[in-house]
């Protein structure tokens, strides 16, 4: 009796995936946020259209690669979305292959720098978004990522970690704010190191920072546009700053990872996620900013999002190579620098 | 036990076997295998060198001694007022004694994410411990993101596992020890020294234990409440693996935080062993 | 120590244990969109956001799988072992107890990512599956442990008596040692539930689409948003702990094995 409810157990956790299969299925690796809205808009029509299961992992960018570079010699995830110079990682290391874009019906409707941005075919950007600092207007005046380092916000500002996706390019606004737009990043990491007691933590989720800017433990933080409307909702008086240096950002992509065996239902997934129908419903959700050039959205979805092509041309970009290549060396020296 | 009924070893053997395999396969090989992974060098072959590395990183040593430091004071407080807590709740009667002693247990069944998510609201600037403060002048001191607000959090985690083994300790304590010392005129400090805590080392050791172990082993709690400026060793590990897949560290660091587990256990058993030769 | 000195101690100590949950209730229960105690108004709009969020329902179900099946798988394995401990004359019994409790010492970080990369990669075996024998070794002590202590108060000789009336060593374990221990098997079991549905670090590793356990999948709701849902959900948790150590404290005395 007891064994044979272990055994029913035991066989439901394994087979979970496998007991309601259906004929097709594929499997995504995605960031974890917003999942109730891409459910309703992307993976349940995509479910129905094709009678095929959406099956989805959820995770920051970093540690869902490290579990796809774990299991390259058979691969889980079919697709995955992440930041473009995780993708050209994920590319030097031989886990994606090209994309197949003349399967892609909606490839031409894409902004020109989503289409390639690795320049080898195996990745394509989906969204665009844009970094800058979020303040509170009621403390602070914030017009310059210089500010950041200011007598005004010492001790109430929360800075990305060098590690995330923001950080980097944070840090590279910071350098040309102090005059050195190099992206050995060496400047701008000594001056913050100068300065590392005046932050309050260098943060690796956005997620935090409204939290924190409620209890007034900040008053600034760099952040990415995407994490903007939790700011707007809290009902309290702050502002995106429009710094003089320029805002930055990142563009995230889909890539196909290597010998897995479904690319045909994977580049169909993909084509349906960057239509104008779904681009146009997760920009008017203001789920992620669209890479499709046909996309029209209302004035107040376009007020919170990175959106039209002015917009995206502005956006001071640091190279995905200069991010992978310098990586490691950053960490090193944001070790040694910033957080000792 | 060796009487007709219950001498056959080879039955008592196989009911063993597997619970011990399994926890060999599950546990013991994957386990050892990694912690074998630190001890291979760059070109492959018996090499120190991954521990080499991780001690001359200034940054690391700093999070090993944080991790060495946090632990020794969160067990050391707990002690202290474990003691006290124990002392205060065995003079119950016995029927609050069981609801009081099921209050304390309380924590640890609730979910560890469930119970530092709290203090994040309770630590805040303007959370209650600060409006508090203002309620007297004080200015808004900042714990979040300090070794302070990781401290709390890990002693209200592992606070009652203390508490219980001491406890449980107290107990088998005979009832007139305290009081009589105190008739023949010992003071409380002399009482403790001499009475309680000869009684109650067996107790001590296994709650300094779990407390120490867990407050090393705790992932959430300095993730939530230290975040990347306190780090500690297991959230060190975590961000090795996942944002430079450095596993050679990764086994380092596990190696060492073992080594640490094990330590606190011998040195406890030691302490408790001097405090009875002593006492005797 | 005398009565009020005692009661304060004892106050202040619950303040400090169970204090932060009565603030997350009444987190969970702001009106407004963040996080705040006071709360600001009152209402239920976070307890009803946490049962409209599709991903928690199936992290719950997979928590609560695994809650049941772990401490079960374990007792299956642990209650023999126990069992064979206390009757027999095993020979590396020492050993047996010092491996079958090393869960308790090794951080779970390190076990989640031993087993990712030694079992899971290389034998190809699911991830809920690596899962769920993560999670029967980690509660295997608490099987071991808390069943060796109820049988330590059993006595031999009732058993050897049935055996010697004739009753079959199974029949004597069925009969006699089994009914005997029944409370020390439930409370390992709860012990059990209570531990793989709240453990977080070997689950960190070992998760995978459509396999996330309810508190990875907490700490996931986290990165994106700090809304009072969570706290919501973290008071929703805590009062089913809470439910479960009162029935099993009710019933069975639980505090007697801890």
């Amino acid at each position: 009796m007891l064994k044979r409810s272990l055994i029913a157990g035991a066989s439901v956790l394994a087979l979970a995936p496998a007991a309601n299969a259906q004929d097709c299925e594929l499997t995504i690796s995605v960031y974890s946020f917003a999942q109730d809205e891409f459910d309703e808009i992307l993976y349940t029509p995509f479910e129905e259209e094709t009678g095929c299961e959406v099956i989805v992992e959820t995770g920051n960018s970093v540690e869902r690669l490290a579990k796809i570079a774990a299991n390259r010699e058979s691969p889980v995830i079919d697709m995955a979305v992440v930041s473009v110079h995780d993708a050209l990682e994920a590319s030097r290391d031989g886990l994606l292959q090209p994309i197949d874009t003349d399967a892609l019906e909606n490839f031409d409707k894409l902004y020109d720098l989503a289409k390639d941005p690795l320049g080898n075919g195996e990745a394509i950007g989906y969204t665009f978004y844009a970094t800058s600092i979020a303040y509170r207007t009621d403390k602070v005046e914030v017009t310059s990522w210089g500010d950041l380092l200011s007598d005004e916000l010492a001790g109430n500002v929360a800075f990305p970690d060098v590690t995330t996706n923001q950080g980097p390019p944070a840090l590279y606004m910071l350098g040309k704010a102090l005059g050195d737009d190099d992206t050995s990043l060496e400047a701008p990491m000594e001056a913050l190191g100068e300065h590392a007691d005046d932050i309050v933590t260098f943060y690796v989720r956005s997620s935090q920072l409204a939290q924190l800017m409620m209890q007034e433990e900040i008053w600034a933080a760099p952040i990415g546009r995407f994490a903007w409307g939790q700011f707007k909702d809290s009902g309290l008086p702050i502002a995106w700053a429009e710094p003089e240096e320029g805002q930055t950002g990142g563009l995230n992509v889909m890539v196909m990872t290597a010998n897995n065996g479904n690319e045909e239902l994977a580049t169909r997934f993909m084509d349906y996620w960057l239509s104008t129908e779904v681009q146009t419903k997760l920009a008017e959700g203001l789920v992620d900013s669209p890479a499709n050039a046909e996309v029209t959205v209302s004035d107040e979805a376009a007020e919170n999002l990175t959106y039209g092509a002015e917009t995206v041309a502005q956006l001071d970009l640091l190279p995905p190579e200069a991010i992978v290549d310098n990586r490691d060396a950053w960490i090193e020296q944001w070790n040694a620098l910033v957080v000792q | 036990m060796s009487s007709s009924v219950f001498g056959n070893r080879t039955t008592g053997l196989s009911l063993t076997l597997p619970a011990a395999l399994f926890a060999a396969a599950l546990f013991l090989v994957p386990v050892a295998i990694l912690l074998s992974e630190a001890f291979v060098g760059p070109e492959g072959g018996f090499s120190l060198s991954a521990y080499s590395d991780f001690f001359a990183d200034p940054r690391y040593r700093a999070v090993f001694w944080r991790t060495l430091k946090l632990g020794v004071l969160v067990t050391l407080t707990a002690a202290i007022i474990g003691y006290v807590a124990a002392f205060a709740i065995v003079s119950l009667p016995p029927k609050s004694r069981g609801r009081i002693f099921g209050l304390v247990i309380l924590p640890l069944m609730i979910s560890p994410v469930a119970r530092t998510y709290a203090w994040l609201v309770i630590l805040g600037r303007t959370g209650i411990v600060n409006e508090t403060l203002g309620l007297f002048g004080i200015e808004p001191i900042r714990f979040l993101f300090t070794e302070t607000a990781v401290f709390i959090g890990l002693l209200q985690l592992f606070m009652p596992l203390m508490i219980v083994s001491l406890i449980s300790a107290m107990e088998n304590m005979p009832s007139d020890a305290v009081p009589a010392a105190r008739l023949l005129g010992a003071s409380w400090v002399q009482v403790f020294l001499r009475v309680i805590l000869p009684l109650t080392r067996e107790g001590l050791v296994i709650g300094g234990t779990l407390v120490f172990t867990g407050s090393l082993t705790a992932y959430i709690t300095p993730a939530i409440l230290g975040g990347s400026k306190v780090l500690m060793l297991e959230t060190l590990l975590y961000q090795r693996v996942t944002v430079a897949r450095d596993f050679a560290s990764a086994s380092v660091i596990a190696l060492i935080l073992i080594l640490m587990c094990f330590g606190a256990n011998l040195v406890l058993r030691r302490l408790a062993t001097v405090k009875r030769r002593t006492a005797a | 120590m005398n009565r009020i000195a005692a009661w304060t101690v004892i106050s202040l100590l619950l303040v400090f244990l169970i204090g932060p949950f009565i603030i997350i209730l009444g987190a969970a229960l702001s009106a407004g969109p963040v996080m705040a105690f006071p709360p600001d108004g009152l209402s239920l709009q976070w307890f009803e956001k946490v049962f409209s969020i599709d991903s928690f329902r199936s992290s719950f179900a997979i928590s609560i799988w695994l809650g049941l099946c772990s401490p079960l798988a374990a007792l299956i394995l642990g209650v023999p072992a126990s069992y064979a401990m206390a009757r027999y004359d095993v020979r590396g019994a020492e050993l047996v107890r010092l491996l079958v409790s090393a869960p308790i010492i090794v951080p779970g970080i390190i076990v989640g990512l031993a087993l990712l990369r030694y079992l899971v990669i290389p034998t190809g075996i699911g991830i809920g599956l690596a899962l769920f024998l993560a999670h029967t070794a980690l509660v295997l002590p608490y099987a071991v442990r808390v069943v060796s202590a109820s049988m330590d108060n059993l006595r031999a000789d009732i058993e050897e008596a049935a055996v010697m009336l004739g009753c079959s060593r199974l029949g004597a374990f069925l009969r006699v040692v089994l009914p005997n221990i029944r409370g020390g098997i439930l409370a390992a079991f709860i012990l059990g539930f209570v531990t793989s549905f709240n453990e977080v670090p070997v689950a960190l590793f070992l998760s995978g689409p459509g396999i996330t356990t309810l508190p990875i999948d907490m700490i996931g709701y986290m990165e994106i948003t700090y809304d009072p849902s969570v706290a919501a959900l973290a008071a929703l948790l805590a009062a089913l702990s809470i439910a479960i150590v009162f029935a099993a404290e009710r019933f069975l005395g639980l505090s007697r094995y801890v």
